[in-house]
């Protein structure tokens, strides 16, 4: 930070505001932290070759009652919801007009698409046949009913095509920083893509929109047997609203965590209007999900004292006081609250996206599930690659957004402090926009 | 530029009205549809009386052998004795026997062949599906993705998986249909001793039922064939002396499950028109957004002299 006090004045109107995306430089991409989130990754790449030669009994939990495991309930169900930050902070920014929040439009691009993919590769590996996937080229073999099919195939689309496809600015920008050669070529890249935004941003939201309600409505086929606190005909809508305001939560929680970790300003006109929007949707989603249980006449078995009830308190505990600390990190101005406030309300979304198909799922009484060592260290492992990728990406390419300032600091510290660096790119052959002019070619 | 009131109704308008006009165009085409769910035209089946079953497990060992399925010795490594259906056990002999000494009744379990299976509406490729005129609830190999689904779905929990192994396969009663084209029947039915289980068309298995039920009044649970109506109609039938309930066979209602829990689903996406027309207005609104915020893009990246970041 002295670099910014050095080679430009910091702005003195003590207002930040977040105008463009900079990368993180300045901090080494491996370090501790790196080298162990790889190696857990690569344990798990082991542990996936073992599983697919011995099959899922020996390497998991799972069994004939409980046929799910936590890489479909936990990677699958809980992270993609995590992950829906470019659905839900996209529909805010581009559908509803909060032009504030495209400050974090690209973590949330880079978090969903880092979620997705690390829930669909485990849903490939939790898949017994996987071999068989391939049917999903060809429509007249979907069961165009099945929740399921319309999970595998739409996420699957969605991930490849337009979330990778909103991902794609980020790198062009940086190939027209590396080289100025590279420069027609990209533009007219650019403007190609520019082209067919709005039908794949549309497609961005439809998508997530059909299969984060489909996901819920995976588990109205299995009727009584999850718990009547959950199974609802309108668990596909809850779903969807936990996922919106757990995805606001990830994305702007995200943010501020890497803020506080690389010392960068906040900009917190963004961070409450993100905060405003994400408690409405939470108290919105309380309300329906409390009304749903009313008005279904399930508020009784609230009251039991069963480790169903226990669940139940908790995730409506967590979710609440989470938008209770929102809107008091609105009144008070305090950031802590707010970085509170959206832990807690994901937490408690995610426990409430975990229970229909685990904590909440009674297929019989004796039978009970719980995750064995390799499927943990598998999950966590997917997490981990998902994780690492974070850290190369957003210190590689300009993902998360920064004051002006950061831009021109970061010219600084390449040309003066670190000369010696080339493989950054962003500065081999510089255009640091304040000196166009002096470009020679 | 933030989101105006007009701007926000017609938002709404775009997107909602079309979504609006095409469930209330696809709601009376799927009403006719979750009605009557059709039978097959030669639906086969069983019809099992719990009243004179004796628990011999002969069906047990015949059903492995019917389907050249290795015996179960797990559970001892001697015995044929699964004690649940699992992966080597499509049908299964289970006594129900309450403690304080009332009546108690062996229970058969395998495949109900429901006439709108759950299994197979959840199943994303149609590995498990139903044979449109025999309507066998079959599973094909080069289908299945393994996803397990069917072990959710299913309210009477019949599918197994295969846990061990690279290759695993999803086993449930497949009422011998290889056997059937080879005009023999199930093997279950050929070994019963006393004739409990029984195989035939299912409009011939009802007539019999009720025939039974007709000559000893009062000796059957609310004198009702399960199976009947039950979860939509199922293709195995089933007679006792206790409730169903206790012999494993929920109470669904009339109802089939798929339609009952899906309606809404199905709705949604007849004919994919809804999410078609919604994609429609999403792109309208957007590329009015876009235009807008390339503009100011364009209109910052002149202020600073920084390229814009879209």
């Amino acid at each position: 930070m002295s670099t910014a006090t050095i080679n430009n004045p910091a702005d003195t109107s003590g207002k930040t505001r977040w105008e463009r995306a900079v990368p993180v430089y300045g901090f080494p991409v491996v370090n501790r932290t790196f080298i162990v989130l790889v190696g857990m990754t690569l344990l798990a790449f082991l542990l996936t070759a073992y599983r697919e030669l011995a099959g899922l009994g020996p390497v998991s939990g799972m069994n004939d009652a409980y046929g799910w495991g936590i890489w479909k309930t936990f990677n699958v169900m809980v992270l993609t919801a995590l992950g829906s930050g470019a659905f839900a902070v996209g529909i805010a920014a581009w559908v509803f007009r909060r032009k504030r929040l495209h400050a974090l439009m690209r973590m949330a691009l880079l978090t969903s698409f880092l979620a997705y993919a690390c829930g669909l590769l485990l849903l490939g590996i939790d898949a017994g046949r996987p071999w068989n996937f391939y049917w999903i080229v060809f429509p007249w073999r979907w069961n165009f009913h099945s929740p399921l099919a319309e999970v595998a195939i739409c996420m699957s689309i969605y991930a490849m095509i337009p979330l990778a496809v909103e991902n794609i600015p980020p790198v062009l920008e940086r190939l027209w920083y590396f080289d100025s050669r590279l420069r027609p070529g990209v533009e007219r890249l650019e403007r190609g893509l520019h082209k067919f935004f709005p039908w794949i941003i549309a497609a961005a939201y439809l998508l997530p929109g059909m299969h984060q309600s489909s996901l819920g409505a995976l588990m109205l086929l299995a009727g009584e047997r999850v718990h009547p606190l959950w199974q609802t005909p309108w668990l596909p809508l809850l779903y969807l609203g936990a996922a919106t305001f757990m995805s606001f939560g990830c994305v702007a929680g995200t943010t501020m965590l890497c803020c506080v970790v690389w010392k960068r300003a906040m900009d917190m006109e963004v961070l409450d209007e993100a905060a405003r929007i994400t408690s409405w949707l939470i108290f919105g989603w309380l309300g329906f999900r409390l009304l749903d249980i009313l008005f279904r006449g399930a508020l009784g078995t609230a009251f039991h004292f069963d480790r169903f009830a226990g669940v139940f308190w908790l995730e409506m505990f967590t979710v609440a006081m989470g938008g209770w600390m929102l809107r008091r990190s609105l009144r008070t101005h305090e950031t802590r609250y707010m970085f509170l406030g959206y832990v807690l309300s994901s937490l408690g979304g995610m426990v409430y996206r975990f229970s229909p198909t685990t904590l909440a799922f009674r297929p019989n009484p004796e039978s009970l599930y719980f995750p064995s060592a390799i499927e943990v260290l598998v999950s966590l492992g997917f997490i981990c690659m998902g994780i690492a990728g974070f850290l190369l990406i957003v210190k590689r390419f300009g993902i998360l957004p920064a004051p002006l300032q950061e831009w021109h600091d970061m010219a600084s510290y390449f040309r003066f402090r670190r000369p010696y660096i080339r493989w950054t790119g962003y500065f081999k052959y510089g255009y640091f926009g304040d000196n166009e002019e002096t470009e020679s070619d | 530029m933030d989101i105006t009131r007009r701007e926000l109704i017609s938002t709404i308008a775009k997107t909602g009205v079309p979504a609006a006009v095409a469930v209330s165009v696809g709601a009376p085409s799927l009403h006719a549809e979750t009605e009557n769910i059709p039978v097959p035209s030669a639906a086969v089946g069983l019809l099992y009386d719990a009243s004179i079953c004796i628990g011999c497990k002969a069906c047990v060992s015949a059903c492995a052998e019917a389907n050249d399925t290795p015996a179960d010795t797990r559970s001892d490594a001697l015995h044929q004795a699964p004690n649940d259906l699992n992966d080597l056990t499509r049908n299964i002999i289970k006594l129900y026997k309450p403690e304080d000494g009332s009546i108690s009744s062996f229970v058969k379990r395998q495949c109900m062949q429901c006439l709108d299976p759950a299994c197979a509406a959840g199943c994303p490729f149609q590995a498990l599906h139903k044979d449109p005129e025999t309507g066998i609830v079959g599973w094909t190999a080069e289908q299945c993705i393994g996803c397990r689904y069917c072990t959710i779905t299913c309210p009477y929990h019949v599918p197994r998986f295969q846990w061990q192994g690279y290759n695993p396969r999803v086993t449930k009663c497949e009422l011998c249909s290889t056997r059937l084209e080879k005009g023999l029947r199930p093997g279950c039915t050929t070994v019963c001793p006393t004739g409990a289980v029984i195989f035939g068309p299912r409009t011939v298995l009802l007539d019999e039922a009720h025939q039974r039920i007709r000559k000893n009044p009062g000796r059957y649970y609310q004198e009702r064939v399960y199976g009947e109506r039950d979860n939509g109609g199922t293709q195995c039938l089933y007679l006792s002396r206790v409730p169903f309930e206790k012999l494993g066979l929920p109470e669904l209602g009339v109802e089939s499950v798929p339609a009952k829990t899906l309606r809404w689903q199905r709705r949604l996406y007849q004919y994919f028109a809804l999410p078609a027309l919604l994609y429609v207005g999403l792109v309208q609104v957007i590329r009015k957004s876009l235009k807008g915020h390339e503009h100011e893009a364009h209109e910052r990246e002149k202020e600073t002299g920084l390229r814009a970041q879209l």
